[in-house]
């Protein structure tokens, strides 16, 4: 059997991004079904949550995130925000320099699993939410979804109380990244049209491999 | 007061610090409550669980924090535990040099929190090294987290205070060195992480807030803080 080809890994938490570094081919799959079958790949170099020993040289998250961005975004300030299916981090860029940059690291609010988890679970078209829905203040996950489940026993229809919800968590993005007016947004949640229009200001999403471009970049340029 | 008692054979604890043999145990205080406090309260109870607590010195003033205050009155009101209040309002700054010095921070934290009670140890050489980074905060519940750090890392806020003998002084717990990257610690549900917040946006620094030990993320961020100031990838 011939050995594996060298991949590039971003293992979060409920997704592993992979990069074949030989065919340049890009995959997604399950986190847990990625660790079950760790063994059948050759990682060369990663970044994530779930992955610790044998997986190649490991590349810090926001190292990552802040190379991967600079790779994809040409303007020499701007600020990215990756939202994964358990926190949120941001990285701010002022003269293609690293300027800032925070991690939240506690308040499952921002967890993408709960966003992608109510949006399947009230199977609700993004177009059909409603633009004004009053914002729910979303002080952490647990007691965001009260108020939501409050607001429709209280006669709102659904689609007002998610609209609320992802408005809530939104907010508390834009706080944390300081609210600038153009925001990139990284990771899974970019493909929820209903969450990145639930942002108040420009959102442009860069998909789901930010963070492997960034372990691209750091690759090739130290070939490590 | 201290001195009579240990000639007298008393034994002293520190109550912030983990007992040997004795975990804590999660149950006199709300859930979101400081795990320092939590910490304390548990090592109270263990203590006089096993016959062995004759007194507690409780510091309530503006050198701890309202958390112990209460917790001292509620003490005082419910149980027959013996609690003397205590503050200390010591102007009359004893030095930093531990703070200051190139010794690993976590050493450098031990041998602060260590020298409530005993002095430095003989032979101990404290040469004071430029700052290549800041920790500020009060000593951690999970002292892991400062091995994160090069050992060039200067202590300022509360913890310094606490070497200088000064833990009411409100303007130099504000201190930092400008210009050196900081990374602002504070206990999850302490006042102090008002402080900490701010004080982080005021200079460009890290806020970082720890219930107990440290999360993953946490860890990240410290990292990444510190690789993209110093490029600083760890004692490897
Ligand atoms: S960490 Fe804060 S709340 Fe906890 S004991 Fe220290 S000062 Fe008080």
């Amino acid at each position: 059997m011939s050995a594996p080809s060298p991949i590039l890994l971003d293992c979060g938490t409920g997704y592993a991004k992979i990069f074949n570094l030989e065919d340049s081919t890009r995959a997604i799959v399950p986190s847990r079904r990625f660790i079950k079958s760790v063994s059948e790949y050759r990682i060369a170099a990663s970044t994530g949550h779930n992955i610790a020993s044998g997986s190649g040289e490991r590349v810090n998250e926001l190292v990552a995130l802040a190379e991967g961005a600079l790779a994809m975004v040409e303007e020499p300030d701007f600020t990215v925000l990756d939202c994964g299916a358990r926190d949120v981090k941001y990285v701010q860029i002022r003269n293609r320099r690293v300027a800032g940059m925070d991690w939240n690291t506690e308040c499952g609010a921002f967890a993408g699993q709960v966003v992608e988890l109510l949006t399947r679970y009230f199977d609700i078209e993004p177009e059909n939410l409603p633009s004004d829905a009053p914002r729910i203040p979303v002080v952490c996950g647990v007691l965001g979804m009260t108020s939501m489940f409050d607001m429709i026993s209280q006669g709102k229809s659904h689609e007002e109380a998610l609209a609320g919800f992802l408005r809530g968590v939104a907010f508390n993005c834009e706080t944390l990244v300081g609210r600038p007016d153009r925001l990139y947004l990284s990771g899974g949640l970019c493909d929820n049209k209903a969450f990145v229009s639930a942002f108040t200001r420009e959102t442009i999403p860069l998909g789901r491999f930010v963070l492997i471009e960034g372990l691209r970049k750091i690759y090739s340029e130290n070939n490590i | 007061m201290m001195q009579e008692r240990i000639e007298n054979g008393a034994l002293i604890f520190d109550l912030d610090e983990p007992l040997a043999d004795r975990p804590v145990k999660d149950i006199y205080l709300p859930n979101a409550y400081c795990s320092i406090l939590k910490r304390v309260v548990s090592n109270i109870f263990s203590l006089r669980e096993d016959g062995g607590l004759d007194l507690v010195i409780a510091t309530v003033g503006k050198c701890k924090c309202d958390g112990m205050r209460n917790i001292a009155s509620w003490l005082e009101r419910t149980t027959d535990i013996p609690i003397l209040k205590v503050e200390n309002d010591n102007a009359k700054g004893a030095g930093f040099p531990i703070s200051r010095s190139g010794l690993p921070l976590l050493k450098k934290m031990e041998l602060i929190v260590n020298s409530v009670f005993a002095p430095l140890p003989d032979g101990l050489t404290l040469e004071e090294c430029a700052p290549k980074c800041g920790f500020w905060g009060v000593p951690p519940y999970d002292f892991g987290i400062l091995e994160l750090f090069p050992d060039e890392t200067h202590i300022f806020g509360w913890t310094r205070c606490m070497e200088n003998k000064t833990p009411a002084d409100i303007e130099m717990e504000c201190e930092v060195a400008s210009g050196v990257p900081t990374v602002f610690f504070t206990q999850s549900f302490c006042q102090k992480s008002a402080f900490a917040y701010n004080l982080a946006r005021e200079h460009g620094g890290l806020y970082v807030e720890v219930d107990k030990a440290m999360s993953h993320s946490t860890r990240a961020k410290i990292e990444a803080f510190l690789e993209f100031n110093l490029g600083w990838r760890g004692k490897r």
